[in-house]
């Protein structure tokens, strides 16, 4: 990553202007509060093994400030989104057969294998801006708003947000709302919630485009404990509402004794699906809490990071994360930063991974949802090895 | 019960929070260290970012420092 910020042309065209009239030129005052932008930029590869999802995302991130404390911030993200994705069926000691998402073709997974769709590729690109000014001498206030485009997803947001210091500016309480509404629209359409994956070309199932919102409330306090030390703690509240499944996720219908899938014969002359198969159902609502404690301390020009988060919710889904990163200093500008995470989730009250009876209930079958308390997302060690240049 | 227990906890650490924060602090000139890059928070918004999003794609959890940003994470 690195970060440039350049003069404007504007400054030096007026400070040789009034150089040009016989004028005072900018006082230091002046100079201090000349609008300047600051960039920062970044280059992610992101990988995962058994050639499953891959993503190349540029981030670049803008940042303009004006006089009186106030700041224009833009940010431009393109991620290209390739590999396979896990169907949600369970692997079986025979090949199975599904109908890709469009309802078009249909893909093979050979015995003993995880049933992968190997169609998945999209680009998303996503933007935001927002605008930080002061209200009063101990306030701030922003606002923004976001965007972000896929083949077949929508997102548009707008935030706000408003902070308050005191005891000497040692302690900042702050309060931020944010909302959004996503359009979804899944390549073949949606599918109805627990209906069965048809031979190509039967898209009887499908109700094209749907919808959801979110609300996220984020309130926190941050506190600077003495010159070294401070810490922030967050509560966050979200509620999404409206169609909150995977599209493309279906889960696995066996058999109550054998546990094999259900076979299927498809349409005769008709490709189709080989065994019984149902799209993923979960509630149209959901509520999360999560409390969220951060604390940073500063050693002899080393910095240690740490965080934790609890959520839990109305889904019943726990999960703790608990994320460690020590900043080590190198000569020149650079810096290693080892980096720990840890990440722990209960299932959802709904989670089956795979179903032999046929109930209405909302049922699931996507592993982000399924417990993790024996699988964890361990990042250990990660270092970071960074530079910043400022001009 | 588990909404109270989650509301009793919060309003506990609030009102430690409140009563601590009085008792804390630097004053104006000791605030060499805490004006450093790197012990902002965060110390680097675009990182945040690209982390949380990816998070946000592969586990059923979001939020805590910031929100969730757009996107399906349908992978």
């Amino acid at each position: 990553m690195s970060r440039n910020s350049k003069k404007p042309l504007a400054v030096s065209l007026a400070t040789a202007t009034c150089a040009l009239l016989g004028t005072t030129t900018a006082s230091p005052v002046i100079a201090q509060e000349e609008p300047v932008w600051e960039f920062n930029t970044a280059l992610l590869y992101y990988g995962e093994s058994d050639n499953r999802v891959e993503d190349i995302s540029l981030n670049v991130l803008a940042q303009r400030n004006f006089v009186d404390d106030r700041i224009l911030t833009l940010g431009l993200t393109v991620d290209s989104l390739t590999g396979a994705t896990p169907y949600g069926a369970i692997p079986f000691d025979g090949p199975q057969t599904f109908t890709t998402p469009s309802g078009l073709q249909v893909r093979t997974t050979p015995a003993n294998e995880i049933p992968l769709d190997d169609t998945f590729f999209d680009t998303r690109y996503a933007v935001r801006g927002s605008w930080q000014q002061p209200l009063g001498r101990m306030n701030t206030f922003s606002a923004g708003l976001s965007f972000s485009g896929e083949f077949d997803y929508k997102h548009l947001g707008a935030n706000f947000k408003i902070s308050h210091d005191f005891n000497k500016r040692n302690s900042t309480v702050s309060l931020a709302l944010a909302v959004a509404r996503d359009d979804l629209d899944p390549e073949g359409g949606a599918p109805v919630p627990l209906s069965a994956m048809l031979d190509v070309g039967d898209l009887c199932n499908r109700i094209g485009d749907v919808d959801k919102d979110v609300v996220d409330i984020v309130a926190g306090i941050t506190q600077v404990v003495n010159r070294n030390l401070l810490f922030q703690v967050n509560y966050s509240f979200s509620n999404s509402s409206g169609y909150l499944n995977d599209p493309y996720k279906i889960i696995s219908l066996v058999d109550s004794i054998s546990g094999d899938p259900l076979p299927r014969i498809p349409t005769p002359g008709i490709a189709g699906p080989s065994h019984q198969y149902l799209f993923e159902s979960r509630p149209d609502e959901r509520t999360k809490h999560s409390l969220y404690v951060q604390t940073k301390y500063y050693m002899n020009g080393k910095v240690l990071d740490a965080s934790y988060r609890f959520m839990t919710g109305d889904w019943d889904i726990d999960s703790h994360t608990l994320d460690l990163r020590y900043r080590w200093p190198l000569s020149g500008g650079n810096y290693l930063e080892p980096h720990f995470r840890y990440y722990t989730q209960s299932h959802a009250e709904f989670y089956r991974p795979s179903i032999d009876w046929w109930i209405s209930a909302p049922i699931l079958c996507f592993r982000r949802l399924s417990p993790r308390r024996i699988r964890c997302h361990h990042r250990w060690p990660q270092v970071r090895l960074g530079n910043r240049i400022r001009q | 019960m588990r909404r109270s227990v989650i509301g009793s906890t919060m309003l506990c650490v609030t009102v430690i929070l409140v009563s601590a924060c009085s008792t804390m602090g630097v004053e104006a000139w000791e605030r060499d260290i805490l004006a450093k890059a790197e012990m902002q928070l965060p110390s680097d918004p675009l990182e945040a970012a690209i982390d949380d999003h990816i998070y946000f794609s592969k586990e059923a959890s979001s939020g805590g420092r910031g929100f969730g940003g757009g996107g399906c994470g349908c992978n």
